[in-house]
């Protein structure tokens, strides 16, 4: 229990977290096939809208991070429009390039501090906390302490979270809205002679997704006391696509199991100190060149079905 | 309309993410020396061993002043261990110039390793996200690199012995204006980074504290290397002096730049222009810069002098700024531990700290204020023949 309940592992579970939520944004653009590097950039406006709103309007955090959530749908539906005429790596340069343009607009603004980025951002589990001492546990809970017991909270809001967007993009793949999107990931033209109206259900996709985007930017401004320009660079842009490309991109779990994975493993690694990005980088290409299609593809689903199934039946028959 | 086939869209994907992780991969020379090891047995006379967490920039683009800070605490770790009444152990975790990172290495640090205090991390930026934290948690932290206004704000657990900028440059400014009897002058700053915006936000302040006139701003990026713009303009302007709040590598490159095109008047610096590699990659064109600073390596002091040659003796490079400041900041610590009489007692570690006052390290005479940051004094240094020396 005590193992579990370290700060330090409860801090890398909401990173995890954190990062499968961004692990499902970009996994229902690429639902429809659209592959889009705006990420970063609908992050830091649901970032920036929530630490502002809070900071500045005096905004309750619960509000604010759905609010930043919306301004990136909204930012993204303005974008959407004519980016998402372009194809394939005319769309990823121009997304890119859209990611790039808000992080220098945020870079200049005189509200959002430039480079020194905002400090003291109210944080999800210090406020938690204050909840809790109110509601008289200020002496903790079960044995745990009240900064334990706000770790857990914040811990537990995002798992629920997560476990809901998992169940939403499930619902989603299932739906006419799903087999849309899946359609046109497998043939736009033909999806399009279908009858579907591939504008609508790219946009929709492209909204989607910078929503989920902006609420996880959202949710880690308000973990990390702190934003700057620098958190939503190229850099992250790509640390968010490699959740989908090493996990897969096929089903909602391959960004989730990216996402887990690639936060971890720097912290794992941490044994090896000085060696620890090379090993990461050496892994990383050692599974693009084994696995390019990602861990979790429909195959692996299937064959683990079978696999499983099989053994059930082993075992009744003996 | 072109067929987009799956497996298509899948090869792109993976073509953008390796060209992104080679582009990751490629700023991570790894510098840092092997890892310290803790000879830590209590000897009689002694309060124990303490265990002190370092958040470092130990790989990436900042990995030089990482190295730097790493080399400097471990030169005050030996002199500790031999002779003080405290042992230390130092623990080094890389933040890689990530908040994340330094808040997940920081957390690891205390709730794994037990930590009695942290020393970093070394970016301004991490430190408000790493300090909160701390402070929550009842951890001294003590910053040795990060200048930024409102740190110490953070919380009564936060400390920093970096001199902020806010003393450094005011004293450069009035000293120029001084000895050059300055009337206008030009600022130059790089926009896209914490550390040279707070720079320059202070110059801006001390220029106008003195009286002097801006005849005009100019911005550029970190990582530029073409400044011709910028200085073209600031020439023909015919500024007094120029005021520069940069890191070293666009430091060098914009003096370089404007002794080409014939701009003759002094340069003054921020914390950036204090470094050797400034005089290095600058050459006959650093001839002139005024900078001030804490950390003087030829100042006439037995106790600098000893650092500088066992410094010099044992990594074969003259200390800088980063390396003296950590190298004060674990004898403070060293300091404060025996007061305090606990190698594990966080809280009176930090009382302790609080109260340090007269401590004589290689960066002068140090005490900490009542939001605890630091009372020194700065010495205003010039390049003159290739090297730093004092401007009288």
């Amino acid at each position: 229990m005590d193992f579990i309940l370290n700060p330090y592992y409860l801090q890398i579970g909401m990173f995890i977290m954190i990062n499968a939520i961004l692990g499902v944004s970009i996994y229902l653009t690429l639902a429809t096939g659209q592959l889009s590097l705006g990420n970063a950039g609908f992050m830091s406006i649901g970032a920036y809208t929530s630490a502002l709103l809070t900071l500045k309007a005096g905004f309750p955090v619960y509000l604010a991070i759905p609010i930043g959530g919306f301004a990136a749908a909204a930012v993204s539906a303005v974008i959407g429009f004519p980016a998402l005429r372009l194809k394939g790596l005319y769309l990823a340069i121009a997304t890119l390039g859209f990611g790039e343009v808000v992080r220098v607009v945020f870079l200049n603004l005189k509200i959002t501090n430039g480079a020194l980025g905002l400090s003291g951002i109210p944080s999800l589990g210090i406020l938690l906390g204050k909840a809790l001492s109110s509601a008289g546990f200020d002496q903790g809970m079960g044995g745990l302490s009240v900064q334990q017991l706000s770790n857990v909270s914040v811990l537990l809001i995002l798992l629920i979270l997560v476990v809901f967007l998992v169940f939403f993009s499930l619902r989603l793949s299932r739906c006419r809205v799903g087999r849309a999107f899946a359609a046109i990931k497998t043939d736009e033209t033909a999806a399009e002679a279908m009858g579907i109206n591939t504008t609508y259900y790219k946009l929709l996709a492209f909204l989607l997704g910078a929503f989920i985007a902006g609420v996880a930017g959202a949710l880690a401004a308000h973990i990390t006391f702190y934003i700057g320009p620098k958190d939503f660079d190229y850099h992250r842009t790509v640390e968010i696509l490699l959740f989908a490309v090493l996990g897969g991109s096929n089903l909602v779990w391959g960004p989730i199991l990216g996402a887990t994975l690639l936060t971890m493993l720097p912290e794992v690694l941490r044994a090896a100190s000085d060696y620890r990005m090379m090993i990461y980088g050496a892994i990383l290409v050692t599974m693009m060149a084994f696995r390019p299609q990602g861990l979790i593809s429909e195959e692996t689903l299937r064959f683990w079905k079978a696999k499983l199934g099989r053994r059930k039946e082993h075992d009744l028959n003996s | 309309m072109k067929l987009f086939a799956m497996k298509k869209v899948r090869k792109m994907i993976a073509g953008v993410a390796v060209a992104g992780l080679l582009l990751s991969v490629s700023g991570c020379g790894s510098t840092a020396s092997a890892p310290a090891s803790g000879s830590g047995s209590a000897q009689s006379g002694t309060i124990g061993t303490a265990k002190i967490g370092v958040v470092s920039f130990l790989t990436g683009g900042g990995a030089a002043y990482g190295k730097a800070i790493k080399q400097g605490l471990e030169m005050a770790k030996e002199e500790v261990n031999t002779q003080g009444k405290v042992k230390i152990d130092l623990l080094f975790e890389d933040s890689r110039g990530e908040k994340n990172e330094a808040i997940n290495a920081a957390n690891k640090l205390v709730n794994k390793d037990n930590v009695v205090a942290i020393i970093g991390p070394t970016l301004s930026g991490e430190m408000f996200a790493v300090g909160p934290i701390m402070n929550q948690a009842g951890v001294p932290i003590m910053g040795t690199s990060t200048t930024a206004e409102g740190i110490t704000d953070i919380g009564e657990y936060v400390f920093r012995n970096a001199l902020p900028e806010s003393l450094a440059i005011p004293a450069a400014v009035k000293k120029a204006k001084e000895k050059y009897n300055l009337k206008k002058v030009a600022l130059m700053y790089s926009n896209n980074n914490d550390f040279t915006v707070s720079g320059y936000k202070t110059f801006e302040k001390a220029v106008k504290d003195n009286g002097l006139e801006i005849v005009t701003t100019e911005t550029f990026a970190d990582k530029d290397v073409d400044f011709s713009a910028q200085l073209t303009k600031i020439a023909s302007l015919k500024p007094d002096a120029v005021m520069v709040s940069s890191l070293y590598q666009e430091g060098a490159l914009i003096l370089k730049k404007a002794r080409e095109i014939g701009i003759k008047v002094p340069f003054v610096g921020g914390n950036g222009f204090n470094s050797p590699q400034l005089i290095k990659i600058a050459g006959p064109a650093a001839e002139g810069a005024i900078v001030a600073s804490p950390w003087f390596p030829n100042k006439e002091d037995a106790a600098v002098k000893k650092f500088v040659s066992d410094y010099k003796a044992k990594y074969n490079e003259i200390p800088d700024q980063f390396a003296a400041q950590a190298y004060d900041a674990l004898k403070i610590m060293a300091t404060a531990l025996e007061k305090a009489g606990s190698t594990t007692d966080r809280k009176k570690l930090r009382d302790s700290l609080a109260a340090i006052k007269d401590f004589q390290g290689v960066t002068g005479k140090f005490a900490f204020d009542a939001k605890r940051n630091p009372v020194m004094s700065a010495t205003v240094l010039i390049v003159k023949d290739g090297q730093f020396s004092e401007l009288k």
